[in-house]
Parts: structure tokens; C-alpha cells; sequence
């Protein structure tokens, strides 16, 4: 019985009047309903980050997709939330729009990019007006990012010429529009989220009454009962 | 009756692909929707068929210039054919390539009877209004 964290509680509950005894167990209550409460709260928290990882131990990838056609973008967004390698999809309708995302700045000249919204790859059109993917494609390929940002090209033309032109500045993939389940199977692979991200599917056991141990020196860790108060 | 109404639509998208109508990109699109509900499928081809009115519209008044930018109306059917790739229709797609060779060619009348195939002129005409 000393053993069991009950032991504490049970004891003033003994020692003391009737009245006190009530209230005593009623305060309980309050703290253990209070101690479960947060951790629910704590449960969820975790549940819900955990939430933002695809399954199976795999890492969402946050995408980057570049494209000045609606139409487009409309299908490449649903392809890729729709299939079950586990995408975050970000959408905008130009390079420049590209370039604040991954926070390059074509005025200044930064010794390295700040790539504020954690882009793992980019997937952008090669004809659009203003800034053409190629350009985008140039631009990330010319910063030193802390870790380096795929870029995969993709158009509705097949031209060699074209696709060597990405590949020799580094492009990663070029992809023939319109873009295939086997395409996005592609993008995964170039996408390498971080690997100290934790693995999803852990979750902690809730216990009854979480008792907090005593900092300091001694042989013995007493336990305490948080929030009890002793008349 | 719209088990039969499915079943007309089936029929009638069935023999689309035969014709060569449509691709196994509009078959794509189509398992896209969410719960057998062709929300997003009605989506795509509502853009496509905004976007297509447009540009054929605009492609008009380009053809109507006394000079004729070739490369307006190519720059147009670019975009159209990428398009029309995307929703499947793949018709659509072949010929806007061949307004594009026309375009290579600088031939007005290549185009004027491309457009009309898809619909942006009138049949018969041999003045673009």
C-alpha cells in the first residue's frame, strides 16, 4: 500500500473529521478531474500534430506548386492531397509569388535563403508569363538554402532541348503534362522531409493521478500530491 | 431513374472515348471526386469551357486585325491546348495543335477553319465577324 500513489490521499482522508474528510475527497475530485482534463488536453495536442504526418511512419512533404493556370493547378492540388504519399500542398499563380514563399528576394542579394515556410520541393510550370519556371528554377538552384530545395519542371511540351536546359542547371525531373499518379510517386521521392522529425503513431498512456517527484539529492524520491490543501 | 440517367452518361461518355473525343486523362479526373460526387470533375470542365469561350473570343479579334499576330493566336492555343490536356478532351487538344502549325505557317484560313471546328466561328462563314 505504501507503494500505491493513492497511499497520500487515503491517509489525510483517514486522519481527519468527517467534514474535513468531505471536503478533502471532494478537492480530490477537483484536482483529479482537473489533472485528467489537461492531460486529455495534452492527448489531443499531441494526436493533432501527430495528425499532420501521414501514417506508416511517413513524413508529409510540403510542395510547392507554380503554375499561372488555374485549371491546372486545380488538378495537380487534388492529385497530389488525394494520393497517399502525403502531401501539403501550397499553390500560387507565379514565380514571384514562388520566390516570396521560399524567401528569395530578387532585389537583394542574401548569402543564404531563409526558406521560411519549409518548402521541401518545388514543382513548378516552365511556361508562364513574367518569371518562367526556368528562371524559378534558376534562382532556387543559384541560393544555398540550408538544405537544398528539388525543383521538378513540368510542361505540356516535349522538347529535349528544354529538358536538357533544366537538367543541366539542376533540375531534378522534368514531368510531361498532365501529370500522372506515377508522376506524384516521383515527387516523393525527391522530396526528403527532415529526418529528426518524429516517427507519428505514439501515444502517451494516461494515467489516474500524475504525480510530480521532488528535485534534489536524497536516496528516496518521495512522491507529491500537487494542489492538496491541508487544514 | 438515376440508376438510367447514370447509365445515358455512361453511354454517352463511353462513346466519347470510342470517337476519340476524350482520353483516359477525363477518366483520371473523374476518380478524382470525392465519394462519387462530380463536383470537382463539374468544376474543371466549367473553368475549361470559361477559359476556351475566352480565348476563342480573343483569338477572333486577333484574326479580325488587318495584320494578324500569328504569335497572339499561337501564345491563345498554347494555353488552350494545355488545357484541354488536362481535362482529357482530347479532340480538342489535337486541333488546337493544328491551329498552332497553322500559326508556324502564318495561314489565316488554316485557322479560320480550325476555329471553326471548335466552335469559336460559325460554320459557313468566311469572314470572322
Amino acid at each position: 500500500m505504501m507503494a500505491s500513489p493513492l497511499f497520500f490521499p487515503l491517509a489525510l482522508v483517514l486522519y481527519f473529521s468527517p467534514l474535513k474528510k468531505q471536503q478533502i475527497i471532494e478537492h480530490i475530485s477537483k484536482v483529479s478531474e482537473a489533472a485528467m482534463e489537461k492531460m486529455k488536453g495534452e492527448i489531443v495536442e499531441e494526436e493533432r500534430s501527430n495528425c499532420d504526418n501521414e501514417g506508416d511512419g511517413k513524413l508529409k512533404v510540403r510542395i510547392l506548386v507554380v503554375d499561372d493556370s488555374l485549371l491546372d493547378r486545380k488538378v495537380v492540388e487534388r492529385l497530389l492531397n488525394k494520393s497517399e504519399e502525403g502531401f501539403e500542398v501550397i499553390t500560387v499563380d507565379n514565380g514571384k509569388k514562388a520566390m516570396d514563399i521560399l524567401g528569395l528576394n530578387e532585389a537583394e542579394t542574401e548569402p543564404a535563403a531563409i526558406n521560411d515556410q519549409s518548402i521541401d520541393i518545388v514543382l513548378t510550370d516552365y511556361c508562364m508569363p513574367g518569371m518562367t519556371g526556368y528562371d524559378l528554377l534558376k534562382a532556387v538552384k543559384g541560393q544555398s538554402f540550408p538544405k537544398p530545395i528539388p525543383v521538378v519542371v513540368m510542361s505540356s511540351e516535349n522538347e529535349p532541348q528544354r529538358i536538357s536546359r533544366c537538367r543541366a542547371i539542376g533540375a531534378e525531373d522534368f514531368i510531361l503534362k498532365p501529370i500522372q499518379i506515377k508522376d506524384v510517386q516521383r515527387l516523393r521521392n525527391y522530396a526528403k522531409p527532415n529526418a529528426s522529425s518524429p516517427i507519428v503513431g505514439s501515444k502517451r498512456k494516461m494515467k489516474p493521478l500524475e504525480l510530480a517527484t521532488e528535485s534534489g539529492g536524497g536516496s528516496e524520491k518521495r512522491p507529491r500530491l500537487a494542489g492538496v490543501v491541508v487544514a | 431513374m438515376a440508376a438510367f440517367a447514370q447509365e445515358q452518361l455512361d453511354a454517352l461518355v463511353n462513346s466519347m472515348y470510342r470517337e476519340g473525343f476524350l482520353d483516359e486523362q477525363f477518366q483520371q479526373i473523374r476518380a478524382l471526386d470525392e465519394g462519387g460526387s462530380p463536383d470537382f470533375l463539374v468544376e474543371l470542365l466549367g473553368l475549361f469551357c470559361a477559359d476556351a469561350d475566352r480565348m476563342l473570343n480573343e483569338v477572333t479579334v486577333v484574326l479580325n486585325q488587318p495584320i494578324v499576330d500569328y504569335k497572339k493566336v499561337d501564345a491563345y492555343f498554347h494555353q488552350l491546348k494545355g488545357s484541354s490536356a488536362s481535362v482529357g478532351a482530347h479532340s480538342f487538344n489535337l486541333t488546337c495543335m493544328l491551329v498552332r502549325d497553322s500559326c508556324d505557317k502564318n495561314d489565316k484560313e488554316g485557322n479560320i477553319f480550325l476555329m471553326q471546328l471548335l466552335g469559336g466561328i460559325e460554320p459557313g462563314q468566311t469572314e470572322v465577324l
